[in-house]
């Protein structure tokens, strides 16, 4: 840990921190919580709607042995570890649910947990594959027929103004973390990426109006920070979902420093605003459909389409990339080989973690890691 | 890995038996057109074949090259090639297996020698893919294009709804039947541009016809193995599905399903069945180990025939007009999808495409099934490289001891031998035989 680490007021955003004040926000807002999963379905329509959206997160490492009740022991072990988590009552505080078709394995957690466990709310939101006009037309559909459900549930209408607003707020605090990614520009970072990731889990439980004074006070404190003493190799970490800081502590403990990602907890989310459009939904189908980077959308082949983390690494100056991918994430095992030569073209080296959603053996991760930032 | 014992499969219809006729004089004439430079189009299951068939397209279905790489022994060949190029061994096996053949093609400059077929699949002039099924096969096609030949890709991408929304909405309806149409507008507009032949529609009706002939005579002799003792296997089912593949809108085809019916029917009439002492009447879940297809010979030495699958349907037969081949088109995936609805389709909702495919897994269909197939147990496959299938097994499994009706899960793979443990799977087959007669013996019991 670094010595001037940043404190978060009372709280620390781990996945059970953020569900102990998700209790809290419930019991003193009264609105129902909504949980979701993956990047497609906007949280803005869930709270413009006047419940409460809340990013559902896995317990990394810890026992799925609950989930072999319902699925198979071969599948991604972060949609098990959700499975096992809702199998165990450790979601009850949920009153609905939104899965988006992101991946084949989110999808089909939405069926086998609404069919054994079923919620007052539940919504899957289709999502097509490949970027061709109707493929947008029905995502921007899909929108309206959400956000019908999503009215119905909690009894309150959303009208365009309402919307535009709560659009609004979050892209003022998608602008607080950019603003936040810039510091990580410097030569010497006066953040950790297990800091800046503590900062982003907030954005899954605070409400948006809540989360911008988090974030301005969190960006005042660090700006007023020293540069960290010491220059240490920049790093870049690229792959499947990581709802815990473990990976970027190994990092840091290997002498390597994160300066920026394309995860979806990370940067992904945050890196552009929803276009201000005179209809929201045209908005937030170019943000949540056309501009989300995720493996599992067709940007068509080619190489070309990991540009955008080329322009990255240069912006941030790496010196080397970090995959990581969960076992059986089919999107990203698809694209590692073709990112890595890539990579490896433009003059920057990649290492692989392949993990099963536990982060271990650590040691052995970390000495790989020690091994490739050595290298660097 | 060791060669297993069990490789070889015997089928028991003379129809399936004499495709080893007609295929090669099939391929022969598609290897000719090959020679010649035309076109490889690599197709993917979910593309409707019938367009192919229109545009009198030379194509190849990369995933039946990775089931004749795995019946003939030299897909772990191929497979390694890939993990070594860094593709991972959790990723679909027909998958590595075209990956492995697409870079030794690079290499050399020429089909692998090792190929199943002289001449392999060629390389592609195109790729038509699809997100039916599950999003390892489009990605698949992307890499290929990305990788190893720059050539122009087209990706269906059929959705359906999910189990707890209401189909027959009709504002839901239009939402999904929209997308179907302009989807299948997308794939015509590419086909006419790479092709340069305008689509001919009273061709593709014709086609359809054909199609739908021999898919309703499939329809029927499914139907059959109702009977007791059950007059078809799996082996016969699983290789039936490549006249549909291969020859679809051809008489050929029909002629093949239509004999195959009668061959059925005769066999019921006559009382002749798979196994001459039918003692379990099984279900079979997931891909098979078509590396191992000797599996279900091995069953039914023991007593037990699997009179229904879930997967590798020739297809399933939608009474629709026509008139409009395209629409016909669109309706038809949406009457699978409505089929599904009607059955519950929890655990694979975008399984609405009728083409080559069944897909029911824990759905109420089970019931329907169970009760008139008469079945003792169900089989079922977990593919460790395909999780889209496999996925819904324990939830298939939990359904069905709702019936009482036993289940067995075990782990392989359908094209990768080294998941294969000989002695381990016979030894829980044996086991799962003796369970059923325990629950019958309890039944009997209980009965009393």
């Amino acid at each position: 840990m670094s010595s001037n680490q940043f404190q978060f007021n009372q709280y620390s955003f781990t996945t059970a921190e953020n569900e102990n004040l998700v209790r809290c926000l419930k019991e003193k807002t009264k609105k129902p919580v909504i949980g979701y999963l993956c990047c497609f379905a906007p949280p803005e329509i869930i709270a413009a709607a006047g419940a409460i959206p809340y990013r559902i997160t896995g317990r990394p490492g810890r026992d799925t042995s609950a989930a072999d009740a319902y699925v198979e022991p071969y599948g991604c072990t972060y949609v098990r570890s959700i499975l096992a988590r809702a199998a165990e009552g450790e979601l009850d505080f949920l009153d609905g649910l939104v899965i988006s078709h992101s991946c084949d394995m989110v999808q089909r957690l939405y069926g086998i947990w609404t069919y054994y466990h079923p919620l007052d709310f539940s919504y899957l939101f289709n999502v097509p594959h490949q970027l061709t006009p109707w493929a947008r037309d029905f995502f921007t559909r899909e929108l309206g027929f959400f956000r019908e459900k999503v009215e119905h549930f909690t009894g309150q209408q959303i009208s365009f103004r309402q919307l535009q607003e709560t659009i609004s707020l979050y892209n003022k605090n998608r602008s607080l973390i950019r603003e936040i990614y810039k510091l990580r520009k410097h030569d010497r970072p006066p953040v950790e990426a297990s800091e800046v990731f503590e900062i982003l889990m907030a954005g899954g439980v605070l409400p948006p109006e809540e989360y911008t004074g988090f974030l301005k006070s969190a960006l005042q404190d660090l700006k007023q920070r020293e540069a960290a003493k010491e220059k240490a190799p920049r790093i870049m970490i690229w792959g499947s979902i990581m709802d815990s800081p473990v990976l970027y502590k190994i990092i840091e403990e290997a002498g390597g420093k994160v300066v920026c990602d394309d995860t979806c907890i990370g940067f992904r989310t945050w890196e552009k605003d929803v276009p201000s459009t005179d209809d929201p939904y045209d908005g937030l189908t170019e943000h949540y459909f056309i501009n989300f980077q995720c493996p599992r959308t067709d940007r068509g082949p080619g190489v070309e389409r990991f540009n955008y983390l080329l322009e990255r690494a240069r912006e941030y100056k790496i010196d080397g990339v970090v995959g990581y991918i969960i076992s059986f994430c089919d999107p990203h095992k698809f694209d590692y080989p073709d990112l890595r030569d890539y990579l490896k073209e433009a003059g920057l080296p990649m290492v692989l973690i392949d993990d099963n959603y536990s982060f271990e053996p650590a040691e052995a991760i970390k000495t790989r890691l020690e091994a490739f930032i050595e290298m660097l | 890995m060791s060669q297993s014992e069990m490789s070889r499969a015997r089928r028991h219809l003379e129809t399936t038996k004499k495709m080893k006729e007609m295929l090669p004089r099939f391929f022969m004439r598609m290897m000719e057109r090959k020679f010649s430079n035309e076109p490889v189009a690599w197709c993917m299951v979910g593309i409707p074949p019938e367009l192919l068939k229109a545009f009198d397209l030379l194509f190849e279905w990369p995933e039946n090259f990775g089931t004749m790489c795995a019946s003939r022994q030299v897909a772990p060949h191929f497979i390694e090639v890939a993990e070594n190029d860094g593709y991972s061994p959790e990723l679909c096996s027909y998958v590595t297996n075209t990956m492995g053949y697409c870079k030794l093609y690079r290499e050399r400059g020429e089909a692998p020698e090792e190929s199943p077929l002289p001449g392999g699949m060629g390389n592609p002039a195109m790729l038509l893919g699809s997100g039916f099924v599950c999003e390892p096969r489009w990605k698949w096609f992307q890499s290929i294009a990305t990788r190893f030949f720059d050539i122009p890709i087209y990706c269906t991408d059929p959705l359906a709804p999910p189990w707890d929304i209401d189909p027959h909405d009709p504002r839901i309806e239009e939402h999904y039947l929209t997308l179907l149409r302009e989807d299948l507008a997308g794939q015509i507009e590419f086909l006419e541009k790479q092709t340069g032949k305008k689509l001919d529609l009273d061709h593709l009706r014709e086609i359809m016809e054909r199609s739908h002939e021999a898919l309703a005579y499939w329809r029927d002799t499914l139907a059959l193995r109702k009977a007791i003792p059950s007059p078809m296997g799996s082996t016969d089912y699983f290789h039936a599905i490549i006249p549909q593949m291969y020859l679809v809108g051809d008489k050929d085809a029909v002629e093949f399903y239509r004999e195959m019916y009668e061959e059925v029917k005769d066999r019921v009439e006559r009382n002749i069945g798979v196994v001459e002492d039918e003692k379990y009447r099984l279900i079979w879940f997931g891909l098979p180990p078509w590396f191992n297809m000797g599996i279900f010979n091995y069953l039914e030495s023991l007593g037990a025939v699997v009179a229904y699958e879930s997967t590798y349907n020739v297809g399933d037969h939608f009474e629709v007009d026509l008139s409009d081949p395209l629409e016909a088109i669109v309706r038809r995936t949406w009457q699978r999808a409505l089929k599904m609805h009607e059955y519950g389709s929890e655990t694979m909702p975008e399984l609405c495409n009728p083409a080559v495919f069944g897909g029911f897994s824990g759905s109420s269909l089970l019931e329907e099934l169970v009760n008139e197939y008469s079945l003792t147990g169900a089989l079922m496959h977990l593919t460790r490289s395909c999780r889209a299938v496999s996925f819904g097994e324990v939830h298939t499994r939990n359904r069905l001891a709702n019936m009482n009706v036993p289940s067995l899960i075990f782990e392989s793979d359908m094209a990768d031998p080294r998941f294969w443990s000989d002695a381990q799977i016979k030894t829980r087959l044996h086991a799962f035989l003796e369970t059923m007669d325990k629950a019958r013996q309890g039944r009997e019991i209980d009965e009393l």
